[in-house]
């Protein structure tokens, strides 16, 4: 999916200078999104009403920033909402027989991790492309998942383990913590770090990575490993927020994730995007759909309703851009 | 089937491409233990079964060669689909249904092409948007119910035969060759491989990208409106969510028919393979009464499998 | 290669065994379900394995591999046809838009019974089912009652566009009409998710400091709905629809007040045990609707037990069960 010639390889000032600016405009969306709602409804603007968005935006953010490195490199995962479900169930399985949260987590994010692993060498090693191979993981997880749970419903978890989803501390949301210490570790990999710089150089020109000594199927393994693993994070988030867990939990998931990579202006072509503008495209997706409650829109007009703003987004984004100097 | 063989150019013989493998082996794996599987009704049931698909995943070639993908397809099929159903029963006419919805269809197609073409925007996300919109439109239209009662011309079209042979597989057939002639016999599939592929040469060729790039996306929304007239022949109603998803069986079909989704090399006649292996796939399974979890797993290992397939004969 | 072919047949011999073992003696009956992921059509799918297994007779379940997909199930009826199993008990995925497959059914002379949801046409041995309607109708009810006729609620719909979801809705609203004095704040889709349903309840309190009720289409969501309520350290009633282990285990310790069920153990026992009559040439009923039971604090106790300990009812049984 990589045009050389589109995408000559870039000194990292520039390209950081660049994402500011994008991110600016990015950002701008956002906050038109914000000022709109706030006249509309005066619950917008609450304290409240804020820490319950970023509360909100945080699982989908958890399995998108895992997703953004796959898409720098130029890849897809479609099999992350599957991952979730499955690391989810075999998490609460494992809670449930051991009494151990610990080993819950530990399960959750191995399986993630495995699965994104797998993902990593079917890409690498057995030369499937990306979309494709992990469409077919989506399928083999679904049909494991379904076989596992066999219909039934894991819940139920100790209150300490449920504090991960759904506790405070100090008035904020624990998944808003864990939210800014992920955006700050992905943001620190990807832009300050040579692995980093590398997935980049990676998406922007694989020939031209791999000429220069880059490790190309060893970065690939670790993105898609991290991707699963986030995957595995998220399961564990939702376990402990929703208090149970069942097969079908992952199908809801997976759009809106790629969604909010490609609003937040991560290029599906490779090399082009970051962390921090997932963070923002996953914090659209979630005002949308907390505005159309808030505003109580008829439940027929909602999928209308998001399609069109996420197209307006994503133009007046494009325009600003092309304008900027 | 034996328009295949006539279709075939002796080129994709020598590729001799991974889908193609799974085929064969699905088909003699199943006509040895599946019973009834090689009965003439059967196969007849596996081709009527896959002509909606077939339908989607012609166009989706197209859009996948020029280097996008269409997700609003499925989401299209539905609104058409609704569209056929509620004109049909307000008209009595199953034509004006088709009319319909082959206009709403292309309606999509075009302002995919648009806001890919001229408004520039991704063409993932951009057709993730219309899919919204078009679901959006199915639940207004329907009101979110079943749109029951319509004539039974309508229905006709996908239980009427023609010499013997059902009328969805004439029209899958139909629709391949037409696909197949625009594609490799006229200019606009000359184009349409530039545009994947070499999108310059377009440019100091004098022709327009941006417009071929329109009518491709529009093509995909004109079948995906012909689709839904089949779409609800077969349900007998018109249902506000009843194709969503399918895009993706589609791009499935395309991928593991060998397209690849860099630099414009498509094969259609892959295709249309990738297409019928699923479909042999979830009937042979049906037949051999497999637990409906393996059947979900076999999906994904079937692509997968074909897709390695592919991959080490490329190394070879 | 050589990997390849000791794969392909191991694939080959896991199939051939599938093949052999559909081919018991006795009757094969074909059972269609909607998904596998709702532990309600689990319930059903039990309950007929269990009364095949008391019959004798041999179950072949087909669940559409894309939840409650419909042209996937009209594509299942058309294999299944080919395979022509001894009788066929049917869950339509949608009763308006599989009438073209239950006649293909009819054409193959193939019996079939119908459970759970109606379907809109074709002929059928019997119909054994309940309506979402008066489910929906009868479980808001008790909700309303328990709020003594006033107070906000919200309904948390399912998947738009699902006759499930459509008339389980009309039944809360239909409740409310009784209610007058109860004012309905808002109707905003949870599409039988959890989570989805938490956030909705999470964004709905933002904007309504009081909410009193939470009619929610089905226990998925309404225990999400719950788990929202708790995080913000607010209470309101709250009712589900299902009658799942998770929620009989929620009514237990006092979180849910309420979950309407309508059986489908017995959905699924009852109809197998028509279909293989009706092979048997046995009588038949043409038709139970089972009651709606509201499973609540006074009477979960029935529903606490795990699906393997539960019993099919009897042919007496489901002759009482129809004269309701």
């Amino acid at each position: 999916m990589t045009d050389i010639a589109k995408n000559a390889p870039s000194p990292a000032w520039s390209l950081l200078s660049h994402n500011a600016a994008q991110l600016f405009y990015r950002l701008l969306a956002a906050l038109l999104i914000c000022i709109v709602l706030s006249v509309l409804s005066d619950a917008f603007l609450s304290l409240g009403n804020i820490l319950n968005v970023l509360r909100q935006a945080s699982l989908t953010f958890f399995i998108a920033s895992g997703l953004t490195l796959v898409v720098l490199t130029a890849g897809l995962d479609l099999s992350v909402g599957a991952n979730v479900a499955l690391s989810a169930c075999l998490a609460g399985t494992v809670i449930h027989q051991t009494g151990s949260p610990t080993l819950g987590i530990l399960a959750g994010l191995l399986t993630g991790g495995t699965v994104g692993l797998m993902n990593g060498v079917m890409v690498t090693a057995m030369r499937i492309p990306s979309f494709i191979a992990t469409y077919g993981m989506l399928w083999v997880l679904n049909g494991v998942t379904y076989w596992y749970m066999a219909g039934e419903t894991i819940h139920g978890f100790p209150a300490g383990f449920r504090q991960i989803g759904s506790g405070y501390f100090l008035g904020l949301p624990i998944p808003v913590y864990l939210l800014l210490v992920f955006l700050a570790i992905g943001t620190a990999f990807a832009q300050r770090t040579v692995w980093g710089q590398e997935i980049y150089a990676i998406g922007a020109n694989p020939v031209a990575a791999r000429l220069s000594g880059i490790p190309v199927n060893c970065r690939l393994l670790l993105v898609y490993t991290v991707s699963g693993t986030m995957a595995g994070l998220a399961s564990i988030i939702f376990l402990s927020r929703l208090n149970s867990a069942e097969a079908d939990i992952g199908e809801s998931l997976t759009l809106p994730a790629i969604a909010a990579v490609l609003i937040g202006g991560t290029s599906l072509f490779g090399g082009v995007g970051t962390i921090f503008g997932t963070f923002v495209g996953a914090l659209i997706l979630t005002l949308v759909l907390n505005g159309m409650n808030l505003l109580s829109i008829n439940a027929n007009w909602q999928p209308l309703v998001t399609g069109i703003i996420v197209i307006i987004a994503v133009w007046l984004d494009m325009r600003t851009r092309r304008s900027a100097p | 089937m034996s328009d295949l063989a006539i279709a075939a150019p002796l080129r994709a013989v020598q590729r001799l491409p991974g889908v193609a493998v799974v085929l064969v082996l699905l088909i003699a794996l199943f006509g040895a233990i599946a019973p009834g599987f090689l009965s003439a009704a059967n196969l007849s049931n596996v081709l009527v079964q896959s002509t909606i698909l077939t339908m989607l995943a012609l166009p989706m070639t197209l859009i996948i060669m020029t280097e996008g993908i269409d997700l609003s397809m499925g989401a299209v099929l539905t609104l058409t689909s609704l569209c056929v159903a509620i004109v049909s029963l307000a008209t009595k006419s199953m034509l004006l249904g088709l009319g319909a919805a082959v206009l709403v269809g292309t309606a999509f197609g075009l302002a995919n092409g648009l806001l890919v073409a001229i408004a520039k925007i991704p063409p993932f996300v951009a057709t993730l948007a219309t899919l919204g919109m078009a679901q959006g439109l199915s639940l207004i239209v329907s009101d979110g119910q079943s749109v029951v009662g319509i004539p039974h011309s309508v229905r006709d079209v996908y239980s009427a035969q023609l010499l013997g042979i059902p009328v969805p597989i004439l029209m899958g057939v139909a629709s391949y060759g037409l696909f197949h002639a625009l594609l490799y016999h006229t200019r606009f599939g000359t184009y349409v491989f530039a545009l994947g592929g070499n999108r310059d040469a377009l440019r100091y060729a004098g022709l327009s990208p941006t417009r071929l790039l329109i009518a491709v996306y529009a093509i995909g929304g004109l079948m995906a409106g012909v689709a839904g007239l089949l779409m609800t022949a077969r349900m007998n109603s018109g249902h506000p969510t009843a194709g969503l998803g399918m895009e993706f069986d589609a791009i499935a079909a395309v991928a593991v028919g060998g397209t690849s989704f860099e630099r414009g090399n498509g094969w259609l006649l892959g295709t249309l393979l990738g297409v019928l292996a699923v479909g042999v796939l979830r009937n042979g399974l049906n037949l051999i009464s497999l637990p409906s979890s393996v059947q979900v797993a076999s999906v994904g290992v079937l692509v997968i499998a074909a897709m390695f397939l592919d991959g080490l004969r490329s190394r070879a | 290669m050589k990997h390849r072919t000791s794969r392909s047949l191991a694939l080959a011999l896991v199939i051939a065994a599938a093949a052999t073992q559909a081919h018991a003696d006795g009757e094969t009956i074909a059972v269609f379900t909607k998904n596998q992921t709702n532990p309600f059509f689990q319930t059903v799918r039990v309950g007929a394995d269990n009364m095949a297994k008391s019959l004798n007779a041999k179950i072949l379940h087909y669940i559409p591999t894309k939840p409650d997909s419909i042209p996937e199930q009209l594509s299942q009826i058309e294999d299944v046809v080919v395979k022509k199993p001894s009788a066929i008990v049917f869950i339509p995925v949608d009763y308006k838009a599989m009438v073209p497959g239950v006649e293909k059914i009819n054409d193959a002379k193939i019996p079939v019974v119908n459970i759970t949801d109606r379907s809109a046409g074709g002929k059928f041995v019997s119909f054994i089912g309940a309506d979402d309607y008066s489910l929906g109708l009868e479980t808001g009810r008790f909700l309303l009652k328990t709020l003594g006729g006033k107070g906000n609620v919200v309904i948390i719909e399912g998947v738009k566009g699902s006759l499930t979801n459509v008339d389980r809705v009309r039944g809360f609203n239909d409740a409310l009409k009784e209610n007058p004095g109860v004012k309905l704040l808002a109707s905003q889709p949870g599409n039988y998710q959890r989570l989805q349903a938490l956030q909705v309840m999470e964004n709905l309190m933002q904007s309504n400091a009081q909410i009193d009720g939470v009619l929610a289409a089905n226990d998925a969501m309404a225990v999400g709905a719950i788990e929202a309520l708790d995080g913000a350290n607010r209470k309101a009633q709250v009712i589900g629809i299902n009658g799942t282990k998770e929620a009989v285990d929620a009514i237990k310790s006092g979180k849910l007040l309420a979950s309407g069920d309508y059986n489908g153990f017995a959905q699924g026992c009852l109809g197998t045990m028509m279909a293989i009559r009706s092979l048997r040439g046995e009588p038949v009923i043409g038709e139970i609707v089972l009651k709606p039971t509201v499973i609540t604090k006074d009477n979960y106790q029935p529903f606490d037990l795990s699906l393997e300990q539960r019993t099919c009812p009897s042919f007496d049984d489901a002759s009482k069960l129809s004269a309701k």
